[in-house]
């Protein structure tokens, strides 16, 4: 075997797939050219990304919320109001609303594809609960933890943090909806809930219901605008013939009727559908939780939220965020299908034995997605049992002042008023019986 | 559905108990409870459009109501088609 000869030139660099001069595709670019695809495939690849709306507020980004009059940090809503007030100086301003800001209440008729506002965006895997802010004023780290709060205080020179950048860890949403409803007045309406509720109620319930101790929580929702058409089919009748015939004693109706196959199709937009963004907030089984208590209490004026600002959510609780646009499209999709079957019911009236739909279906054309706080009132009570037993809820909505709650009920007391009822019934039929017969 | 002996009175003491239960333990707990999207959001809808063939005539049910009838029942979702392609 011969020696090769280091003196003639070196052999060309390997290239093709896999080899080092293999360059990669620039991000976001596709291998192959598209124009060579098939039509469908190629109509995916080239559709534009879903768009997003930015509605991150850049002049608050290093976490410090100014009064545009003195610069002090310490700033709150005022209580009843979309107004922001300076407690230092007194100065008061309007957070702005976003459906003018952005362009939201619009355009519900053209839209297409799906389009996320900034704040409504897949929520960074990595992303951690506590973040951390360097005090501008003296150096300090201040640390919040998102999961529950969105503002906090330097311990050493007294400037009040708010968690105002979205983008760091998806916590943050678009925009915020104030508490209107005062603390004093929820506290009312739910003692007057709960009043209306105590004979039944559980013991303990009674003895440690303190309505002053209920708190307000900001809770994650998307506020989905959208665009749809639904087609129903089914099978409907109407009664021809109603007749009596008698076999002894007994009297049987019967009826005839002519049935026909329904289809259905209506085209509609949606304005601020209310879904829960929370998986713990959205899980609605009443067997085992009482989250439809929340559920209850929507709407909101959602019209009016403001802006992302963290100063409103100063002296409130929240909760974070944690579905994405992708795992609440088919929640959108039951709701749409639900409120199109509403719709169509007024053209069904003529069958006057019902209508049995048997299949259905949605497309949806549209959709914008906008992640919001909306403030609760709530007051919750943890009755003790098996698998952990149950947290009840009494929720007020900060905006409207619906109240709805769940009271839990004293089983013994709730079987012996039905049983002694049941008995006095049974007791007047029988001697309504004996004094016939 | 008469009958002459009234016995069927009997049950009215077992269902009256039954009942104020149930209505109780709803009014405390309201599980039944929840938004209403259908109706409290704002929906602005084209008319309605479709089409209705008859294919059949019944004689002589006992039945008040098709059955399976589901045209109030809007959550209750059927079998999902897979949309046509309109191209």
């Amino acid at each position: 075997m011969s020696r090769p000869d280091n003196s003639s030139a070196p052999e060309a660099a390997p290239t093709g797939p896999g080899s080092p001069r293999d360059v990669p595709p620039a991000p976001g670019s596709f291998p192959i050219d598209p124009e060579t695809l098939p039509d469908p495939i190629r109509d995916e690849v080239l559709a534009p990304d879903p768009i997003a709306i930015n509605t991150s507020a850049e002049e608050l980004k290093d976490g410090l919320n100014r009064c545009p009059k003195c610069g002090s940090t310490e700033i709150r809503q005022k209580p009843g109001s979309d107004l922001l007030v300076c407690l230092y100086c007194r100065n008061e301003w309007h957070g702005q609303r976003v459906e003018e800001e952005f362009g939201l209440g619009t355009g519900l008729d053209d839209l297409e594809g799906t389009i996320i506002a900034s704040g409504a965006q897949n929520i960074a895997a990595d992303a951690a609960s506590l973040m951390s802010f360097k005090c501008t004023g003296c150096g300090a780290e201040v640390t919040i933890n998102t999961d529950n709060a969105m503002t906090a205080r330097c311990h050493w020179c007294r400037h009040v943090f708010g968690v105002n950048e979205q983008v760091a860890n998806g916590a943050v949403p678009d925009a915020v909806l104030p508490f209107h409803i005062k603390k004093d007045d929820a506290v009312a309406r739910i003692r007057q809930f709960v009043d209306k509720r105590r004979m039944f109620a559980l013991k303990e319930f009674k003895d440690e219901f303190t309505p002053e101790n209920v708190i307000g929580v900001y809770l994650p929702y998307m506020i989905v605008d959208g665009k749809a058409s639904v087609d129903v089919a089914g099978q409907g009748e109407i009664e021809t013939r109603r007749y009596t015939r008698q076999n002894g004693k007994q009297k049987t109706t019967y009826y005839d009727a002519d049935v026909y196959q329904v289809e259905r199709h209506v085209d509609f937009t949606v304005d601020d559908l209310p879904l829960e963004s929370s998986t713990e907030r959205g899980n609605l089984d009443t067997a085992a939780n009482t989250n439809n208590i929340i559920n209850t209490i929507l709407p909101f004026d959602t019209k009016n939220a403001v802006k992302w600002n963290a100063s409103f959510l100063s002296g409130f609780s929240s909760e974070k965020r944690d579905r994405d646009v992708d795992h609440l499209h088919p929640r959108l999709e039951d709701q749409l299908l639900s409120i199109a079957r509403a719709q169509i019911e007024k053209s069904v009236g003529r069958y006057d034995r019902g209508v049995r739909w048997d299949e259905e279906d949605v497309q949806v054309h549209g959709s914008r997605w906008v992640s919001m706080y909306l403030p609760v009132w709530l007051y919750s009570y943890q009755q003790p049992g098996r698998n952990g037993g149950m947290l009840h809820y009494i929720a007020v909505n900060g905006r409207t002042g619906e109240t709805m709650g769940s009271v839990p009920v004293q089983q013994w007391k709730l079987l012996l008023a039905a049983l002694t009822v049941g008995t006095f019934i049974e007791g007047f039929v029988i001697t309504f019986l004996a004094f016939a017969s | 559905m008469s009958d002459d002996s009234g016995l069927w009175l009997l049950s009215l003491g077992p269902a009256g108990a039954a009942g104020l239960y149930w209505a109780l333990y709803r009014f405390y707990r309201n599980t039944d409870k929840s938004h209403a999207f259908e109706h409290e959001t704002a929906v602005e809808a084209k008319p309605v459009t479709g089409s209705d063939h008859k294919i059949n005539e019944i004689k002589g049910t006992q039945q008040t109501r098709i059955n399976g009838d589901n045209v109030r029942a809007y959550r209750k979702r059927v079998r999902r088609l897979r949309r046509r392609d309109p191209g």
